[in-house]
């Protein structure tokens, strides 16, 4: 009983986890190169709905406003950082995306100090199924992040620049000769993106607390989840960000609690050792 | 104010050896290590615990040079044959273990509480130990830079480059790139661990919030800002690199308003925009090759 809550605890851990490497796969897939800033990204989101919800005093509100303010920063991060660095060498701009992650984080903290911020929920006694505790937040957390995935899966698989998108994942010339326009479709994939990670963050700011440095520490569960899922699989980045959630929750009692990061870097290593196009990455994925 | 210009030439100095390490690694033969720190952390650490248990100084550091190198051969084999970005991140996975361990297992190491009375160096030379340390450091130094620069006009530097530029090229001729990137990756692991060694045994105290990504994106903004692949970017790049964190501990004492947190903020902001800028704009460098790019 003791494993099944722990893995119950896992999973709004992975939700987050699956959300931020939803995120890094879609990048990974259509813009090609690994996102460092996608950590940084996360804290971003969550002090936007911090900031959103002191406002506007409804977390709703908040929520909503977060996810305007981080799709058009990404939009705006694409268009001063990663154009300009596109078809450079892809540590180019992995090099470039830590620089803007960095900056962010720097930026943050000086706008809201170091000091560990927390949002004003309401707690509520927890459902009970016999010895099994299951919050009525976690509940409301899964279901903002269902909402985030099927409006990602509806666009990505819906829509006309969902098309695009998937087809310049597929074959970037393929796509741009039959006169898809990248430009059109990069504006696309950093909107979707930003929304995608500022729910990321928020659920990841509600559930523990937001400081400048928390997001930073989700990125390698991140990767982990996004290469375990199969790079450019938006399905399987968001199942091996649940599995690596409940993996994380679940080991804890065998290896302690912070050897957690630790667990990413195994997962990262034996994936891309063994089968590195990972669950459902197609058989051909590059290594 | 001689005595905190000793002080920053030595760090300059320690840095150096780590920037010397990312040339080797990154401007010569092209491997994206973002796990430099962890290295340097297994040479700090090697090292103090070593000379802590009566192992005279000079075997201590060639063993945390040793350890560290040899830390880096598994993760050689595993990682290289994965591309470029998938190593980084392997790298930067490896220094944040790396980290854990350090914290976790306190009976080594003393977890975050860290090792308060790791031996100095040269206690022997007394007043005139930090002048002695400026010394070694700058003869070590010299050496690598002068094994550095035979190595970029050797065979096996021109196969190292090659690596670099046209990996394809190279096996054509019947040469395996993964056993050049091995090589260069545990020389560079060593250099690092080195600089560990010397660091833990100046500052005497070493915990692992010493030993986070930030410091190897220190060296990572220093060796492109420096010039990417010229020893003379990397020397360049370091002095550029502590004249910035010390110039910006000058603007704290001048704007007290700013606290210490924020400033720590500043500065990773400033890594962040330099990095970006650099890589936008400049990514060769200010001494690099201009006609590469």
């Amino acid at each position: 009983m003791y494993y099944i809550q722990l893995a119950l605890n896992g999973l709004s851990q992975g939700l987050v986890v699956g959300l931020a490497a939803l995120g890094i796969t879609l990048v990974f897939g259509i813009a090609r190169f690994a996102n460092a800033s996608a950590g940084d990204g996360l804290t971003f989101g969550a002090y936007l709905a911090l900031v959103g919800q002191r406002i506007t005093d409804s977390l709703l509100l908040g929520v909503g406003f977060s996810i305007i303010v981080s799709a058009l920063a990404n939009v705006l991060s694409y268009k001063l950082v990663f154009k300009k660095l596109a078809g450079r060498s892809s540590v180019a701009l992995l090099v470039g995306s830590i620089g803007l992650g960095f900056l962010v984080r720097g930026a943050l903290g000086v706008v809201f100090g170091h000091q560990q911020e927390v949002f004003n929920v309401q707690l509520v006694a927890p459902y009970r199924i016999g010895e099994l505790a299951i919050s009525i937040l976690d509940l409301q957390m899964a279901s903002v992040a269902a909402l985030a995935l099927a409006a990602t899966f509806g666009t990505l698989y819906f829509t006309s620049i969902g098309r695009q998108m998937r087809a310049v994942a597929d074959n970037l010339e393929l796509a741009r000769v039959c006169g898809i326009h990248p430009e059109r479709v990069m504006i696309a994939l950093w909107s979707l993106v930003g929304a995608v990670t500022a729910v990321a963050g928020l659920i990841l700011g509600i559930k523990t607390v937001v400081s400048p440095e928390a997001g930073w520490e989700m990125l390698l569960p991140a990767f982990a989840a996004a290469i375990l899922g199969g790079i450019g699989s938006p399905v399987g980045a968001v199942l091996a960000g649940l599995l690596l959630g409940v993996a994380q929750e679940v080991s804890t009692p065998f290896v302690g609690f912070s050897y957690k990061i630790a667990l990413s870097f195994v997962v990262i290593l034996f994936v891309l050792l063994v089968r590195p196009s990972g669950l459902l990455g197609r058989i051909e994925g590059v290594r | 104010m001689s005595a905190y210009l000793v002080t920053i030439f030595i760090i300059v100095l320690i840095y150096l050896l780590l920037s010397l390490g990312l040339t080797i690694q990154y401007g010569l033969t092209g491997l994206v290590n973002f796990g430099l720190v962890g290295f340097f952390a297994i040479g700090a650490y090697a090292s103090a615990l070593l000379a802590m248990n009566g192992i005279p100084m000079v075997v201590s550091f060639l063993l945390a040079s040793v350890l560290a190198g040899l830390a880096a051969w598994p993760i050689g084999l595993v990682a290289l044959r994965l591309r470029d970005d998938y190593f980084a991140i392997v790298t930067l996975g490896f220094s944040e273990t790396i980290r854990l361990v350090i914290v976790n297992e306190s009976w080594l190491t003393n977890g975050v509480r860290g090792i308060t009375d790791v031996p100095a160096l040269f206690q022997g030379a007394a007043s005139s130990a930090p002048l002695v340390t400026v010394g070694v450091l700058l003869i070590v130094n010299a050496a690598i830079i002068v094994v550095l620069q035979r190595i970029v006009k050797s065979p096996f530097g021109r196969a190292l480059e090659a690596v670099r530029d046209d990996e394809i090229a190279l096996t054509a001729l019947g040469k395996s790139p993964s056993r050049f990137k091995i090589e260069v990756l545990v020389l560079g692991s060593a250099l690092a661990g080195l600089a560990g060694a010397f660091y833990g045994h100046y500052v005497t105290y070493i915990v692992p919030d010493q030993f986070v990504p930030l410091t190897t994106f220190y060296i990572w903004m220093a060796v492109i800002i420096g010039g990417v692949g010229r020893v003379s970017g990397a020397i360049f790049g370091t002095v550029l690199l502590i004249g910035l964190l010390e110039g910006s501990r000058f603007l704290r004492d001048l704007i007290p308003a700013i606290p210490d947190t924020e400033m720590a903020s500043v500065r990773i902001g400033a890594v962040g925009l330099l990095l970006i800028l650099f890589m936008i704009y400049r990514p060769q460098g200010l001494l690099g090759d201009f006609t590469k790019r």
